[in-house]
């Protein structure tokens, strides 16, 4: 394993922030932790880069105890804080420059990488320019950069894209995924579920200072019950007809204004089915939505909350 | 540590505003306190303006006008009498002297001369000065000549039946008596510290503003430690491998190189504009300014690790500094404070930094003097003991992170 946390607690004053989180990262994984604000995120990475000590628990880090080896945890891991975390009256080359140097990159390999990381995000023509010209894109994607230049075999990123442009999303995105394929294990939390369905290995649900679900997000769908929804709008439809048609659909429909529900397990096998039956009680579809259970969806029924909350 | 103290130079480089805070308005402070003190370097003796009525216009009161003239330490501006009123009146002369009409015949007679010194009540001051000069150059041009005969006077009187050659020997003796003596004022002053190539006012302007403004300079550095905490940058900082310390003396390393370096270029300006001779006394001036630095630059990390933002940092440092120069005579010389407040200078930065430096451009001590070597021992001390402190608070106040 590249990460094992174990019982982690961490109180401030009478709140506690984290209960007893336990989860486990094999290397190469890209692992993603979901919870709404205050869930016990950010505190979990910040004991993980060693900058908070638990109350209790243990933390091993590409085979480094956190409590007896932070030094060498601190080698194996990289940081992209959430905040523009830059000197914006340096320029991005002299930003790079001090962040690798702080890790004992040895000084001409250090400027090699600079180069190379500069190309890989689309920024070796500006790497003169003051952080301060550069745009929130740009900065952002200089903040991952600065987190990359000692080669850590551990990439921690809290909300890396927020605010930016699709550009500049996308080309860090780009990044990510050569990193991942790379065989970095990345450890990112996002407010984005499109972002973790599309990256992430496994996920983590993380509220109230407890993790309340972990897995792929094939698992996370199957243990959370929820079924698929065939969504049909329907036009012309009265009260009597509303009543005809929910009879003949059985307890899997719910139908609200001209909105008709319809909870499926083989999404495929129904909706011929439904089509049919509408068009015996009389009722004239309109459009038809196929609602996946995804992770919204699961994050929702499980916290009760959006992500965004 | 000295990536930290680099980084922070290059910001510092960058930033125009801090250069311009750091070097201008220090150097434009100087110049204002330089010119208000005592204009150039070169200490001279510049003669009193004296205004002179001569009402008697003979040849008596023009030679008197003119050996008042040729003294050193007047000038006179010879006009009418209802000038001369005028000119006090309008407070453009602080007093006039005026020859009434027969001081020639008095002089003559050696009788009391009618002389009068005419002046304004709301400058005592500066009349009392002027009247006992008036009184020393009086005595210098007039005194022999009047005493010698008013000696002679006593003794023929005392002594009317001797001997017209005997009477002629000891009127010669009497006026030999008063040669030496009477020509030579009667105090004699020996000034302690003499005439310097360096005027006091200019070592006050230039030591004084630069401390203060060194202060001011240091705080606002310190200050870029709680910058760091608010935009994130220390969160990072704190990832990597460096000692969590080692931030705090970095930025310790880089305010100290900062101060130093302001220092050497507020004393070059002086010397170059003002010709305050800083090269008489090299080591002990490089002493002083690396103990003046370090005390300050401690005291600027102080604050920082004090506050919990840079605003906390304005509000108080601003109180802090400008007491500390009120008090320690950055801004007022300590000569002119009331004896408590002179006792109480001891307490501030400022006052072992100014005295340092006049210890060295105008007492001329040495750099193995004790008194010299005392006030660079406190100042170390000061930094010392602010950096321990620091060093406690910083890790108290700034490094809560989460």
């Amino acid at each position: 394993m590249m990460i094992t946390v174990t019982g982690l607690r961490k109180s401030y004053g009478n709140t506690e922030a984290l209960k007893g989180v336990s989860f486990s990262i094999q290397e190469g994984e890209f692992f993603g932790l979901l919870g709404p604000n205050g869930a016990g995120k950010t505190t979990t990475i910040s004991i993980m880069s060693t900058v908070l000590d638990p109350d209790s628990g243990e933390v091993s880090i590409a085979g480094h105890d956190l409590k007896k080896d932070p030094l060498g945890c601190k080698r194996a891991i990289g940081v992209v804080p959430q905040e523009i975390a830059l000197y914006n009256d340096l320029s991005a080359y002299d930003n790079l420059l001090f962040w690798g140097s702080l890790y004992d990159v040895p000084g001409a390999e250090l400027k090699n990488r600079i180069d190379s990381t500069l190309q890989l995000f689309g920024l070796a023509d500006r790497k003169k320019d003051k952080v301060n010209t550069y745009s929130g894109g740009m900065k952002r994607r200089i903040n991952i950069a600065s987190a990359l230049l000692h080669r850590p075999r551990i990439l921690f990123m809290d909300e890396p894209t927020v605010g930016i442009d699709p550009q500049s999303r996308n080309l860090i995105f780009e990044v990510i995924e050569k990193l991942h394929k790379e065989g970095m294990t990345i450890v990112y939390t996002t407010h984005y579920m499109e972002e973790a369905e599309r990256f992430c290995d496994r996920i983590a649900i993380i509220d109230k200072g407890s993790i309340i679900a972990q897995g792929t997000l094939q698992e996370l769908r199957q243990n959370s019950g929820i079924r698929e929804c065939i969504v049909v709008s329907l036009s012309g439809i009265d009260a009597q007809l509303s009543q005809r048609l929910a009879a003949s659909l059985g307890e899997q429909a719910r139908i609200s204004d001209c909105t008709l529900n319809y909870y499926s397990a083989d999404v495929k096998k129904d909706l011929s089915g439904l089509i049919l039956k509408c068009s015996e009680a009389g009722a004239d579809i309109a459009h038809i939505d196929i609602r996946k259970v995804n992770l919204e969806a699961i994050f929702l029924q499980l916290t009760g909350k959006q992500l965004r909350d | 540590m000295f990536r930290i103290a680099i980084k922070d130079l290059k910001l510092f480089a960058a930033d125009k505003r801090a250069m311009l805070l750091t070097f201008l308005l220090p150097i434009a402070l100087i110049s204002l306190f330089a010119m208000a003190f005592g204009g150039s370097g070169k200490r001279e003796s510049r003669p009193m303006e004296l205004v002179v009525a001569d009402e008697d216009k003979t040849e008596h009161s023009r030679n008197m006008i003119s050996r008042i003239d040729s003294l050193k330490e007047f000038e006179v501006v010879l006009t009418a009498l209802d000038t001369a009123e005028r000119l006090i009146k309008k407070g453009d002369a602080n007093a006039a002297l005026v020859l009434h009409k027969g001081f020639s015949d008095s002089m003559t007679k050696d009788a009391l001369l009618p002389v009068e010194l005419k002046y304004d009540a709301a400058r005592e001051m500066e009349t009392g000065i002027l009247q006992g000069a008036l009184a020393g150059a009086f005595m210098r041009i007039t005194g022999n000549k009047s005493m010698i005969a008013q000696a002679i006077r006593n003794f023929d009187a005392q002594n009317p039946g001797m001997d017209s050659a005997v009477r002629g020997m000891i009127h010669q003796q009497i006026a030999g008596n008063f040669q030496g003596p009477s020509s030579q004022p009667v105090i004699t002053a020996t000034p302690l510290v003499a005439e310097k190539e360096n005027s006091p006012g200019l070592v006050q302007a230039v030591a004084g503003t630069a401390i203060m403004m060194l202060l001011f300079s240091v705080a606002g550095m310190g200050a870029s430690l709680l910058d760091e905490k608010q935009e994130g940058t220390l969160k990072k900082l704190l990832y990597s491998p460096m000692h969590p310390n080692n931030i705090l003396y970095g930025k310790m390393l880089s305010v100290n190189i900062l101060s130093i370096i302001q220092l050497i270029v507020l004393f070059l300006f002086a010397w170059l504009v003002f010709g305050l001779n800083i090269f008489q006394n090299i080591p002990a001036l490089a002493l002083m300014i690396l103990a003046t630095a370090f005390a300050c630059s401690s005291f600027g990390v102080f604050l920082a690790s004090f506050a919990k933002s840079r605003s906390q940092v304005q509000g108080v440092s601003t109180l802090i500094i400008l007491t500390m120069s009120a008090v320690g005579g950055s801004m007022i010389p300590l000569f002119v404070m009331p004896l408590w407040m002179q006792k109480m200078a001891v307490i501030s930065v400022n006052y072992w930094g100014i005295q340092g430096f006049y210890d060295i451009f105008w007492r001329m001590l040495p750099v193995t003097d004790p008194v010299f070597l005392t006030r660079i021992a406190v100042l170390i001390a000061i930094g010392i003991v602010l950096n321990l402190i620091s060093v406690v608070l910083y890790k108290k106040n700034v490094l809560q992170i989460a």
